[in-house]
């Protein structure tokens, strides 16, 4: 065994030191075999915030070579400019393109950089609105919103336990059902939701798509250790499965409320959305329900009052910080990971559900099952309208 | 149940690398601001102090171009002088076309310009009617190109349906006639493209009697596409955007000033001129001796150019510009700082020099 270790690890390192040998070929002796084709720069605009007097527009070298940017526009009309901290941009890199101008509040604009090979790229802002000053104010108001979108309707959602508790088996299952058609439909929501935030304010070079499908897969996997080690802990005490499926579903909510955070925030910051009364009890409707699926496998343990309101923050406290992360400095990159991580761990969480439920009832009632699956997406499709 | 744990841990271990990494794409560089900033004023009279770099064609205090519309604008090619048998004077000029050169078309923005005689526009080709022009084409660069004059001419020396292949020569002739402002440009398909790149120039077909002694200035309005879309990213008088606004051209109070304004642009069907502070008198195509009209616009199609006489009562600085205020911003905007006159017009064209 000993004397095959050397045998091992050259059997492992071989692989890797042929590969770079071929990188190392291909970046030198054969680099000009390889040169076809026409190299194409490309620089994303990532944000625009509109100062006073001045439009700021934040942008990154997302192609394959350094560019310089060497002129700014606004509305296609070429205006002076400043570019911090200089006009040459490595891969990836990114600069503030600082453009006095006296623009209106309300009013769409185009912001434009032309890059040294006259190439021009371009952002468009629906409606122009001032940048928010990071300030004790702010900081009250995002957190005000995340405790009304997160919090609050998870709190109210989660008064269902008594009535729940009182349900006879089968009605039980088809509230746990229920439960996993809310959590399938929050799930698929998030997907779509890190999608459009990929398509809409991410490069094409980060993969946005090819990154959710591997967050999602990633944080399922670890969601689903954590899960089998909290409920072999709790099988000691045999004290409540339940409580350990609620508190996966809270961890699952929470992290789905963090990436909801960071997206509203971020929306309230770039003016993107009218942040109406409407807005507001449309988010805290749809979020009752998330109130409703932790409440549901509890009513089978006895649960106390502080427990409860423990895993209500677990899933609705992250809503504060993703809006006040989002609304003081949003990356598009940071809200689709969370995003994609809450997707993940509430399709792992739908999985313990039905696990607990196969368990826990010797005949499974199919028709409580489809019919509580079903009712959960429909009611999450509806209330999801009216946002 | 040990080893669970282990891979347990390296799993959060390779979740938490994961993360960490993906932070450097995240957090955008960290700005270090020891130099002390500079303070920048725009045009429009609005300040900002700045660490970093101003980009600023408006404004432009940087190097020189390689293009110098000062020196373009009242340079004249009169070609090679010699008078034959008949007394018809001879003038012999040499124009050669190239594809492959970069130029800095605005302060940053390198562009690959098709030229006549390494310039955009080419040379401002002058005679005085009925000259005997002679005009001795090379193509070096790597595509077919032509010269296309406009004027009285034989078919055969119209450069439409002859193009001269690379490394090809043709030898143009014809009499300088109508009297006029003209221009030549390549008409090789596609023709849209060939101007784009910048094959055109000025021509102009002085009549035998002199006109009036004027201070007198070309300019070629013209556009580069850049992006290929289209639609031109910049406009200007004589090639470089805002160039007269950065480096306004002196000219004196109650002097005639002249001006042959050549309208070459392409994909917008039209442009215009228009001059502040004073009223010109403008000659459709240089043909006619009688104004067309007392006024301060002109609007021209592709191709059309027009002569202007004017002069200025009032010392100061004013703009000439596209008063379509998209090509303004984008470049086609000038102006002229008038002088006191001192009563020293060293800058007449002497015409009993030219033959």
């Amino acid at each position: 065994m000993t004397s095959s270790k050397p045998v091992l690890a050259i059997s492992a390192i071989a692989p890797i030191v042929l590969l770079i040998i071929m990188i190392v070929f291909l970046l030198g002796p054969a680099s000009s075999f390889l040169q076809f084709g026409v190299v194409l720069p490309e620089v994303s605009i990532e944000k625009i915030e509109f100062v006073e007097n001045e439009i700021q527009a934040t942008v990154r070298n997302t192609g394959p070579i350094d560019v310089d940017v060497v002129l700014a526009d606004v509305n296609d009309r070429i205006q002076p400019a400043a570019i911090e901290p200089d006009t040459s941009l490595k891969r990836f890199e990114t600069a503030l393109v600082r453009i006095p101008f006296d623009w209106n509040e309300g009013q769409p604009y185009e912001i434009g950089v032309t890059i040294s090979d006259g190439t021009r790229f371009a952002k468009g802002i629906d409606a122009a609105f001032p940048a928010l000053e990071p300030n004790v104010d702010l900081f009250v108001f995002l957190g005000t919103i995340g405790f009304l979108i997160g919090v609050v309707p998870i709190m109210i959602g989660l008064l269902w336990y008594p009535f729940i508790k009182k349900l006879g088996k089968n009605t039980f299952n088809f509230f746990l059902a229920f439960t996993m058609g809310l959590l399938v439909f929050l799930g698929i929501d998030a997907v779509i939701e890190a999608t459009e935030i990929s398509e809409n304010h991410l490069s094409s070079i980060f993969n946005g798509e090819l990154l959710i499908a591997t967050v999602v897969i990633l944080s399922f996997l670890a969601l689903y250790g954590i899960g089998k080690q909290l409920t072999k802990k709790i099988e000691f005490s045999k004290l409540s499965q339940g409580l350990a499926i609620s508190l996966m579903i809270a961890i699952g909510i929470g992290f789905h409320n963090l990436g909801e955070g960071l997206a509203v925030g971020a929306a309230i910051a770039l003016g993107e959305v009218a942040l109406s009364t409407f807005l507001i009890i449309g988010f805290a409707t749809h979020n009752t329900t998330e109130g409703l699926a932790i409440a549901a496998p509890l009513t089978k343990s006895k649960a106390k009052i502080f427990k409860m309101i423990g895993l209500g923050l677990i899933a609705g406290v992250p809503a504060i910080f993703g809006c006040w992360v989002g609304g003081f400095s949003f990356s598009p990159l940071f809200t689709l990971i969370f995003l994609a991580i809450g997707a993940g761990a509430i399709f792992q969480v739908v999985l313990s559900i039905f696990q607990y439920m196969k368990e826990k009832s010797d005949l499974l009632s199919n028709t409580s099952l489809f019919a509580g699956i079903s009712a959960g997406l429909i009611v999450m499709y509806l209330t999801s309208v009216i946002i | 149940m040990q080893s669970t744990i282990q891979s347990a841990k390296m799993f959060y271990i390779l979740i938490s690398i994961v993360a960490v990494s993906s932070l450097y794409f995240v957090v955008p560089s960290v700005i270090i601001a020891e130099e002390t900033p500079t303070t920048f004023l725009t045009h429009t009279g609005l300040v900002i102090q700045t660490t970093g770099d101003v980009i600023d064609p408006i404004g432009y205090d940087g190097e020189a171009l390689d293009f110098d519309p000062d020196k373009f604008m009242k340079e004249f090619d009169y070609g090679e002088v010699t008078v034959l048998d008949d007394g018809t004077v001879l003038r012999e000029y040499y124009i050669t076309a190239r594809d492959d050169q970069i130029m800095e078309v605005s302060p940053g923005v390198f562009y690959n310009v098709w030229t006549f005689n390494d310039s955009v526009p080419g040379p401002t080709i002058r005679a005085t009617e009925g000259d005997l022009v002679r005009i001795h084409f090379t193509n070096e660069g790597s595509k077919p190109h032509s010269l296309h004059f406009h004027g009285i001419h034989k078919a055969e020396m119209d450069g439409v349906f002859e193009s001269i292949g690379t490394g090809g020569k043709f030898t143009y002739e014809f009499y300088a006639e109508p009297v006029g402002l003209h221009l030549y440009h390549c008409h090789v398909h596609p023709v849209e493209e060939h101007i784009n790149h910048g094959l055109y120039g000025a021509y102009i077909v002085d009549p035998k009697e002199p006109r009036e002694p004027a201070d007198e200035f070309v300019f070629v309005l013209n556009g580069f596409d850049t992006d290929f879309d289209s639609e031109n990213n910049f406009y200007a008088a004589n090639t470089i955007p805002f160039y007269y606004q950065h480096h306004p051209i002196e000219i004196n109070a109650n002097q005639n000033i002249r001006a042959y304004v050549v309208n070459i642009l392409e994909f917008d069907a039209v442009n215009n001129f228009h001059l502040h502070g004073t009223l010109f008198h403008h000659y459709p195509a240089g043909t006619d001796t009688v104004p067309s009209g007392y006024n301060d616009m002109l609007t021209m199609s592709q191709g059309d150019r027009q002569i202007l006489e004017f002069n200025y009562k009032y010392p100061g600085l004013y703009m000439f510009h596209a008063h379509n205020t998209e090509f303004s911003e984008k470049g086609w905007v000038s102006s002229f700082l008038v002088k006191e006159n001192t009563g020293n017009f060293d800058t007449q064209i002497e015409y009993d020099d030219i033959i």
